[in-house]
């Protein structure tokens, strides 16, 4: 079947880098079924609207459940979509071999990651409803929660970017800069996509 | 420490290595049981009590379900996943010694109880799990059995009884999950393509542990009240479940993440490293078996984690997704839970046939029969099983308008499905038959592959599966898909690699008497199974009408057999692995990647990586 031929044990970054980001996309392809799975659930109990328990009337005991504006999921994506470009700016000073743009943009990246995710714990906390109460009410804090694991993982990912962009790790290959630019941007397409879904009650 | 770490020639990052040394499963389990019990007595401390007015009361639930997540930090801290991810935060990527230590290169057979990341270690790590996991499931499998032996039951209590099916059902799922994928598809498959290693070795260790770390919880369940639903864990019965549900939803949480690790590590390692001049042409099948198994496991399971995510949420959180009183919907459920489930069973349908498909060129020396219509048939079979989920949900009353094209659908894959037997078939037609277990194998696999496809058409039927829903005869149908043909596959996949693995040929003897003992004993259990379905017993029953019982006898008779077959499988795999006959390093004479490296592999596999001018089944061509 075959012949033998030497080859190097180190491969060129460009491989590695490629490998890696194929690695990443096929992650985010996992990432993406459960984002969709959500707004499944969403549309589809909106639909069912089962008992009319969608969004609660009022009971002597309990309010009725108000939808929040999805303007604070919109404002979210916003958010994620600044840290993007700041990225993105960040990947063009890597391959640009410009120390300074890079690290600044990998700072200010991560900035707006612990930004997003603390406003989001914030709209979290400052919502008129509990989790209990209705069908809506659940699936807001799902779609919330998801958001809120991003910006925790995008916050830990784009911390390491900085750190290594500011100790000169990228001097030689930016393949890392670049994939982390994958994830951000499937990030701000995932927040938007959430807040598209909560923007129907 | 027999490591030869050069701390030296790693200056700056040596300081760091004891850690990495140190960790290993005992710490992993001792962090783990530490933190498990930690986050225990905290939660019981802090969670406030439930009160008379809430109308879910979650605490209980909520502290299982931390100490479970305590568990699980400790043991992935203790086993040393997290170093490479905050190594590479703080900017101190691993050395090349470290590497090589995680690689396991000195090791001996401590490497064998850490987080190595070296393909071959990892294959016998899943090789090892799967067969104590099918050991639990056949434990459990034989009590049923036992306890169906006659028709008042009773010699297992019915709520026990319920816990032992739901385990036995979800444990087996799993194992026959990973049953090729993980032992072959980590030990044989970056070989078999011409690669050094994963594309991801650190994500491989860690698809490994991930599953060892998701075994207790699973396990729990037993002293949490059990699993009272089936394996399916259908809503809104699980909610209202004892507390052994939290189990399951944290072994089926923890397992996605592993399926969906190792589906991203395996494909991309077999799109970008396969060696010079292995087109996709020239890629043997059983490649293509595996990678389209991880890549439907991929979208499928992450659906299959946010179900189980929204059940703890409702048994923990008070949440409303599978609730009616609040909005909810168990159909929701069924949905979730189906989507994942019926692809599902082609994850662990399609390596088991890849892997025959590889073999049948071998033992008839023949070509493979049309290789374009066998990756044709594997490419259609991944297309349709996204589109057939609601077969299963024919009876529970939702869209009944879609029942219509998802019988379509569904009778549409048996197409696809064809075409495997026809390649199977063809390659056998007129070849010179070197009749091994691996090649009996092929013969098994049609037999009942075809009954349990056949009954599958049945099932696919709305007006049959009227008559057949909630019987043993489902049961029987998919054990005849899932153990007639998927393990059927594995157990060939063992004889067939072994000597690669082991360096030791498997007993032949014993490994013969096992294939006849298991295949009869199948037959027997799971026809008995099918008649006493057919006459209408119905499914997950701890005592039934004693007009099944003759039937009943029959099938546990059966089980019996199978369970002898398998002891004799057991012990041939360990005498042979410690005195059994050495093994060349080609003794099938086999024209794959795999079988050209020495035995015991080398750590990198190819002193100098192959290029491939030809395909892998060239049997009986001159230039092959």
């Amino acid at each position: 079947m075959s012949q033998e031929t030497t080859h190097a044990h180190h491969e060129h970054p460009d491989v590695v880098g490629s490998r890696n980001r194929l690695g990443v996309i096929l992650i985010i392809v996992a990432d993406v079924a459960m984002a969709l799975s959500i707004l499944f659930v969403y549309f589809y109990l909106k639909g069912q609207n089962v008992n009319n328990m969608w969004l609660p009337t009022a009971t002597e005991e309990v309010p009725a459940t108000v939808p929040v504006s999805s303007m604070g999921a919109f404002y979210i994506a916003i958010i994620s979509a600044f840290g993007m470009l700041l990225n993105g700016y960040a990947l063009k000073g890597a391959k640009a071999k410009n120390q300074s743009q890079l690290t600044l943009g990998a700072m200010i990246a991560f900035a707006m990651s612990v930004i997003g995710l603390v406003y989001q714990i914030q709209q979290m906390n400052s919502a008129p409803f509990t989790m209990r109460m209705g069908a809506y009410a659940s699936c807001y804090y799902l779609i919330a929660g998801l958001n809120a694991l991003h910006l925790a993982l995008t916050a830990f990912i784009s911390l390491g970017n900085w750190n290594r962009a500011r100790l000169g790790l990228y001097k030689t290959d930016h393949w890392h800069v670049a994939i982390i630019q994958v994830w951000w941007i499937w990030m701000t397409v995932s927040a938007a996509l959430g807040a598209f879904a909560l923007s129907f009650t | 420490m027999t490591t030869t770490m050069d701390r030296t020639a790693s200056a700056g990052h040596s300081a760091k290595s004891p850690l990495i040394e140190k960790l290993n499963v005992f710490t992993a389990f001792g962090l783990g049981i530490i933190l498990a019990v930690v986050f225990y007595v905290l939660a019981a401390k802090l969670i406030p009590e439930d009160t008379d007015a809430m109308l879910i009361h979650t605490k209980h639930d909520q502290i299982i379900l931390l100490a479970m997540i305590g568990w699980f930090i400790g043991f992935m801290v203790g086993i040393g996943a997290l170093i490479g991810p905050f190594r590479w935060l703080l900017g101190k990527d691993l050395s090349h010694d470290e590497n090589m230590f995680y690689a396991g290169k000195d090791l001996g057979t401590k490497r064998y109880f850490r987080y190595t990341t070296d393909h071959k270690v990892v294959g016998i790590q899943y090789l090892v799990t799967t067969m104590i996991i099918f050991g639990v499931g056949g434990i459990l499998a034989m009590l049923i059995r036992t306890n169906l032996g006659n028709p008042e039951g009773g010699w297992i209590h019915p709520q026990a009884y319920n816990a032992i099916v739901g385990i036995h059902g979800i444990i087996m799922i799993v194992g026959t999950i990973i049953m090729i994928t993980g032992p072959f598809g980590n030990f044989v498959m970056p070989i078999m393509i011409g690669a050094r290693d994963m594309a991801f070795p650190r994500l491989n260790a860690l698809s490994f542990w991930l599953i060892v770390a998701a075994i207790p919880p699973i396990l729990s369940s037993f002293f949490l009240g059990g699993i009272m639903t089936g394996w399916t864990a259908y809503e809104p019965l699980a909610s209202e479940s004892p507390a052994g549900m939290d189990g399951y939803i944290m072994f089926i949480c923890i397992f996605a993440i592993s399926t969906m690790v190792a589906g991203a590590n395996i494909t991309a390692t077999v799109v970008r490293m396969r060696a010079r001049g292995m087109t996709w042409n020239r890629t043997p099948i059983f490649i293509y078996g595996v990678v389209a198994s991880v890549a439907l496991a991929l979208p499928a399971f992450p659906v299959f984690f946010l179900s189980q995510i929204m059940s703890a949420f409702d048994r923990a959180m008070g949440t409303t997704f599978y609730n009616p009183a609040g909005g909810g919907s168990g159909w929701l459920y069924e949905n979730l839970f189906w989507l994942m489930g019926h692809p599902e069973v082609y994850v662990i349908l399609l390596p088991a046939i890849g892997a025959l498909m590889e073999m049948a060129p071998v033992f008839t020396r023949r070509p493979l029969f049309s290789f374009n219509v066998a990756v044709m048939g594997i490419a259609g079979i991944c297309g349709l099983s996204a589109l057939v989920w609601a077969h299963h949900m024919y009876m529970s009353g939702w869209a009944p308008l879609l029942n219509g094209p998802f019988m379509l659908t569904t009778e549409l894959i048996s197409i696809p499905t064809g075409m495997l037997f026809l390649v199977l078939v063809g390659t056998l037609w007129r070849g010179r038959l070197w009749l091994t277990v691996p090649m009996a194998s092929i013969y098994a696999l049609l037999w009942n592959f075809m009954i349990g496809g056949i009954t599958g058409i049945y099932l696919s039927d709305v007006p049959a599966d009227g008559a057949l829903h909630g019987t043993m005869f489902v049961t029987a149908h998919f054990h005849y898909t899932l153990m007639g043909a998927g393990l059927t596959g594995a157990v060939a996949s063992l004889s067939y690699w072994f000597p690669k693995m082991t360096g030791r040929m498997l007993d032949r003897r014993l490994s013969w008497v096992s294939f006849w003992m298991v295949q009869i004993g199948f037959n027997v259990a799971f026809i008995g199974m099918f008649l006493v379905g057919l006459a209408g017993q119905p499914r997950r029953v701890e005592s039934y009408n004693a007009m099944f019982n003759r039937g009943n006898m029959v099938t546990t008779a059966g089980a019996y057999v199978i369970m002898t077959g398998m002891l004799i499988l057991l012990f041939a795999v360990v005498d042979s692995w410690r005195n059994g006959i050495k093994a060349s390093d080609n003794p099938w004479f086999a024209k794959t990647l795999e079988w050209s490296v020495p035995t015991p592999v080398p750590l990198e596999n190819f002193a100098t990586l192959p290029v491939v001018t030809t395909d892998a089944y060239g049997y009986g061509k001159a230039k092959s």
